[in-house]
């Protein structure tokens, strides 16, 4: 299989606390995989660090001598190693995140959000963007002129996908797309992420609600305290007595 | 009548003075409190351009607009980028740019009745009983086209989008690939290419002054903090309440108490609502 990310030994402390600790995962195209994990396991600090973020925000601590972010190992995305590379670069080369508890631009309307997120896009047929994200996320065509502030927290969850689409990514992060939103809503974002990875893009999804997730992943990795404890394939997981008892409640 | 119009021409003038101020503050956050001097210096570049080096006005006009609006980016990259973030930091890096700039304009001598900028259109025409010259009638008509002008732009150009991003949410607009440095830069630049726009369009009125650098500025922060900063129906109606209050201030009291009433009308809004009428109050971290 084509191996499309390939995370090697990463390790990120925030002055001398840390945070992900020699953590290794990849993802083949095609896939959906997710990283499992409790609150504060390190979910997001690995998709910043995937998606540039923490590079980012690395830079601007140092300019002002701020706190020490510490980046250590690498990161390989289609056979280039990324792990210092802008956020816009990895946007180009096609990573796209949706951030956790879906930050929007919540003056904008909802077409809005999604036209600004076509910013480093050069191409002018946005159209067929919009449509794609329409028919992923169908309520979200008739809120199109609302502004997104007012959309309720899971419309605003798709906002929030929709806008990492609108980027034409060949990888998904999704950052707890499940947080916070009812059981039909989760049940209707999990039905969506499968019809996006029909449409060719490939998912790393971080999550901690395991129950409606695993059926539809591939593969999956458990993180706990930065550390990578358990990895396998989605009926693995399953059967896995810890991740029954952890995230299933089982 | 009088008041009235006087009221419009003057609340327009402040519009002016305060939107490049607050455009740059509402897009990145960045106090720029060298605003007042990139005014000053706007029209003192055209006056150069023009009795110097005999340039038509036209040209000077758009040439000092672009040099400030060049320093404004290079004030960015060469000062601000380190500071980002931290509030007091930028407000005194910003304002000794401003002291450097005006003082060394009044050490140069670039003040009093030699310096003026020509009107574009001369002469004035009457209104009920009042004259009103055709300089104060374009100065409104600049400050209209140029809130439309403003509004187009951030809300059609991909610049312009990527501005609101940036000020809307700064982290997303990163994580979709906007760069804010660069965002921020350009504010600055636009911010201070506005304030010479206003300058050119207010200056003719009067003689260059060098105390100008700091009245623009403290108008630019009365109709700021009192409109909200960031909020441009804010910043019209504060320019519309500040505008007409110093009319009427000077009408029926003296002339000097109008500087007094725009600073007691900061006092009097910091007091009540010190996010300005418009304004929204942000949690640091959303702006940092």
């Amino acid at each position: 299989m084509d191996r499309m990310l390939d995370v090697k030994n990463l390790m990120v402390f925030f002055e001398n606390a840390l945070a992900l600790n020699d953590l290794s995962l990849e993802v083949f195209r095609g896939e959906i995989v997710s990283a499992l994990g409790s609150n504060s396991a390190g979910k997001t600090t690995l998709m910043n660090t995937i998606s540039g973020l923490i590079i980012d925000m690395k830079v601007k601590e140092e300019r002002r001598g701020g706190e020490r972010i510490t980046l250590l190992g690498e990161i390989w995305f289609e056979g280039e190693e990324i792990l210092n590379a802008k956020p816009s670069h990895r946007i180009k080369k096609g990573i796209a995140l949706s951030r956790e508890r879906h930050p929007v631009f919540p003056d904008s309307d909802v077409e809005e959000n999604l036209r600004i997120s076509t910013y480093l896009r050069r191409d002018a047929d946005l159209q067929k963007s919009y449509d794609f994200v329409y028919s992923i996320f169908p309520p979200l065509k008739a809120l199109r002129k609302r502004k997104a502030g007012f959309c309720s927290g899971g419309e605003q969850q798709m906002v929030s996908i929709g806008m990492a689409l609108m980027t034409q990514p060949k990888l998904l992060l999704l950052d707890e797309p499940l947080l916070g939103l009812s059981p039909a809503m989760q049940g209707s974002l999990i039905k969506a992420i499968k019809q996006i990875r029909e449409q060719g893009i490939t998912v790393l999804v971080a999550e901690q609600f395991a129950r409606p997730l695993l059926p539809i992943i591939d593969r999956g990795y458990v993180i706990e305290n930065g550390m990578l404890t358990l990895q396998g394939t989605r009926e693995e997981l399953k059967e896995n007595p810890e991740v029954r008892s952890t995230f299933m409640g089982v | 009548m009088e008041i009235l119009i006087y009221g419009i021409t003057n609340s327009i003038t402040l519009a002016l003075m305060a939107i490049g101020f607050s455009l740059t503050f509402g897009i990145s956050g960045l106090p720029n409190f060298a605003h007042g001097a990139f005014y000053l210096l706007g029209g003192i570049l055209t006056w150069i351009f023009i009795h110097q080096l005999g340039l038509p006005f036209f040209f000077s006009a758009i040439l000092s607009i672009l040099v400030v609006g060049v320093l404004g980016f290079i004030l960015y990259w060469g000062l601000m980028l380190r500071l980002r973030g931290l509030a007091i930091n930028e407000v005194i890096a910003t304002l000794a740019a401003a002291i450097v700039i005006i003082e060394v304009l009044r050490y140069l001598g670039f003040s009093g009745f030699t310096y003026v900028l020509p009107e574009f259109v001369k002469g004035s025409i009457p209104i009920g009983n009042v004259w009103l010259d055709y300089q104060r009638i374009i100065l409104v008509g600049i400050g209209i086209a140029l809130i439309i002008f403003l509004y187009l732009f951030t809300h059609r150009t991909r610049i312009g989008l990527a501005f609101r991003a940036i000020a809307q949410n700064e982290r997303t607009a990163i994580s979709l690939g906007i760069d804010s440095d660069w965002t921020a830069a350009l504010s600055l630049a636009f911010g201070s290419a506005l304030a010479v726009i206003a300058g050119l369009a207010i200056l003719p009125l009067g003689s260059i002054d060098t105390e100008m650098g700091y009245d623009i500025l403290i108008y630019a922060l009365a109709v700021g903090i009192v409109g909200g900063l960031e909020s441009v129906p804010g910043i019209v109606l504060a320019s519309f309440i500040l505008g007409f209050a110093q009319i009427l201030v000077a009408t029926f009291f003296k002339a000097q108490w109008l500087t007094v009433i725009t600073l007691a009308a900061i006092i009097f809004i910091l007091a009540i609502k010190p996010s300005g009428i418009f304004g929204k109050y942000k949690e640091l971290e959303e702006r940092v």
